[in-house]
């Protein structure tokens, strides 16, 4: 039975973390991942490790839903309905994860494990509570002030302003002349459009999304919205 | 269920992690395969707390110390992904060219 | 209590479900001052024109996950009345962690509401998806102090312990802020009342905008499951669950769901409802220092 449930697992945390990179959104590929670490957590579980494996999952649902949020955020194709394949250096990136895999492997089964199960009716959680509040709470408190300092980080890192003026100050070169436009490389101006990659074709997507737009306004609304899907044609 | 067969799932977790996060090009695809990659260390680490430390408590703790880490990572890696984003308009890796100047 | 609790499990979720109908349509008719008969024969009317509809599609939508989130949040509900002890030893899914299987369902259930409003492709169902993930995710803080405050009396994770921390007094006395907070959080889950920005009118529906016929029916009748597993959590954790006198313990359970119902109900057709700017800002701003302040006091009563 345990086998059982441990291999429908791993086959599932294996599967869904394989399609996290083949599937063409974004939003779906978060969630194979969350099914990954639900797996993962289910393992936990049979591992009799019932706090950690629980709290994966809570964790990573929560952890999850964030990312869809920034994924919606940041990527051309925000919805994630059509096609996309954005990859670099493939063929490497193949042959690294095999190696790795085999390395790995290789080196689990050519190792003479240790064996010290856990004993069955020990009281696991109860024991990691004392651990955590007790010899090891220095760890503890360590992680708790590391996450609370990535806190205060990331919003000063993703605050527009601060409090000596723009946040991007100093992190954009100078102009050639006083006043001039920034050195180096120059931000695109189309708002983040980078419907170019891939090379697919995102016209035919724009039009249905507009025909959507229509449907739900009515007729003989304001125009406010044709001139947005308008928009979204012209940059298609 | 022995700890090598933990131990082989977890490294197929991180092999699919590593490949995930050298391949993709846009910033929250290389950030999910370096969760992946941590959910492997996770799952190994579990397999060797149930297998060979007898049930030592400070196993549990390096887990929660790996739960720690990804919540670190994805507040960090999307901070950065915002900043980077707010000053160059750039979603994918090849846009950051500075270091190669 | 392994294969012949999953019928008596639907049973519960169903004989809940029916009376939060009857309750839903009394608060309706006693709002209007009218007689509840036309009110509750409506609500079956409509029950019944939606299981006969026909299915609409949308362009391009994500089939699968559309037609399958009615079944994963009627899973969640299940789940999370499978952790509830109907009596001493007698809950599906035996945890030392079990308390915290209920907060994975609470994170879930946000998940499942996101894919249930982003899978159809459509505006209004994606705005209401994105404004249930801004309200749901700051309305999981209060929860996990909520939860946590009920398990330090007693000094377990479990949800059984928890009940038997409440022999000699609830926790709704010795907690009083806990069971208001936990409703908050309960409106949010089951998308009702001041808590409803998935599916609410002023969206036309929101995240079920686009579902039709017997889809949106199953859509309304998972939401029902989560409101009445929802409830016996509530009941099992505030309200000393199973224990009563005289009386079999899953009847006293099922007494105190059935009070949890209507204080849910009541809150449903009686609270105002915010903008879900000045919403989110009231979770951050009010409610999350408010729960915090809840576990102290919690932990300072339960030492």
């Amino acid at each position: 039975m345990t086998d059982a449930l441990f291999t429908g697992l791993s086959a599932l945390a294996l599967y869904a973390g394989w399609r996290v990179f083949r599937v063409d959104s974004m939003v779906r590929a978060s969630f194979w991942l969350m099914i990954s670490f639900i797996a993962v957590g289910g393992i936990g579980l049979l591992l009799s490790a019932p706090y950690i494996g629980v709290a994966t999952v809570f964790m990573m649902a929560v952890e999850m839903t964030v990312m869809v949020l920034f994924m919606v955020m940041f990527m051309m194709n925000p919805a994630g309905l059509n096609p996309m394949m954005m990859v670099h250096q493939h063929r490497f990136s193949i042959g690294v994860g095999v190696v790795a895999f085999a390395g790995m492997t290789a080196a689990t089964l050519l190792t003479d494990l240790p064996s010290n199960p856990v004993a069955a009716g020990k009281a696991i959680v109860h024991d990691l509570g004392i651990e955590l509040l007790g010899d090891s709470m220095l760890i503890f408190e360590t992680a708790g002030v590391t996450l609370l300092a990535t806190m205060v980080a990331a919003v000063i890192l993703s605050a527009r302003t601060g409090r000596f003026g723009d946040a991007v100050e100093g992190s954009v070169p100078p102009g050639l002349e006083p006043g001039g436009t920034p050195a180096g490389r120059v931000p695109e101006k189309s708002g983040g459009h980078h419907h170019g990659h891939g090379g697919h074709d995102h016209g035919s997507h724009g039009d249905g999304r507009s025909d959507h737009a229509h449907h739900h306004e009515g007729d003989g609304h304001d125009s406010g919205g044709h001139d947005h899907a308008g928009d979204k044609e012209k940059h298609a | 269920m022995t700890l090598a067969s933990v131990l082989i799932v977890a490294a197929g977790l991180i092999g699919i992690g590593l490949y995930g996060a050298l391949s993709q090009q846009s910033f929250v695809m290389l950030m999910m395969g370096l969760e992946l990659i941590m959910n492997g260390a996770l799952l190994a680490v579990l397999g060797f707390w149930s297998f060979a430390l007898g049930g030592m408590p400070e196993g549990q703790l390096l887990a929660i110390v790996i739960m720690a880490v990804m919540a670190v990572e994805m507040a960090a890696g999307f901070a950065l992904v915002v900043a980077v984003y707010r000053n160059r308009q750039a979603d994918v890796i090849e846009s950051l060219t500075t270091l190669k100047q | 209590m392994s294969l012949a609790a999953f019928p008596f499990l639907a049973f519960f979720l169903a004989l809940g479900a029916a009376l939060v109908v009857v309750l839903d349509a009394v608060a309706r008719a006693a709002l209007a001052g009218a007689p509840a008969g036309p009110y509750l024969a409506g609500t079956f009317r409509h029950a019944a024109m939606r299981l006969s509809g026909q299915l609409v599609t949308t362009e391009a939508p994500d089939r699968a996950n559309w037609r399958l989130a009615p079944a994963w949040y009627g899973a969640l509900a299940a789940a999370g009345l499978a952790v509830v002890p109907f009596g001493e030893g007698m809950a599906l899914i035996q945890l030392p962690t079990s308390i915290v299987l209920w907060g994975a369902v609470e994170a879930l259930v946000v998940v499942v509401v996101f894919l249930h409003g982003w899978s159809p492709n459509a505006p209004f169902p994606l705005i209401g998806a994105y404004r249930y993930v801004a309200t749901g995710l700051p309305v999981m803080l209060p929860s996990m102090f909520v939860l946590i405050g009920a398990a330090l009396p007693a000094r377990s994770l479990d949800v059984l312990a928890i009940v038997e921390s409440q022999r000699e007094m609830w926790n709704v006395v010795r907690q009083p802020l806990g069971l208001p907070l936990f409703l908050i959080v309960g409106l949010s889950l089951t998308l009702r009342g001041p808590m409803d920005y998935a599916d609410s009118a002023d969206l036309a529906g929101g995240s079920s905008a686009e579902d039709s016929g017997p889809a949106r029916a199953m859509w309304q009748a998972a939401r029902l499951a989560m409101l009445v597993a929802f409830s016996a959590m509530a009941a099992t954790v505030f309200l000393g669950g199973y224990l009563g006198p005289l009386l079999p313990g899953p009847l006293w359970l099922a007494l105190k769901t059935a009070l949890v119902l209507e204080l849910m109900v009541a809150a449903t057709h009686l609270l105002p409802r915010m903008p879900v700017s000045r919403m989110v800002t009231f979770l951050w701003v009010v409610l999350l220092p408010v729960s915090f302040l809840h576990l102290l006091a919690a932990g300072l009563v339960a030492l």
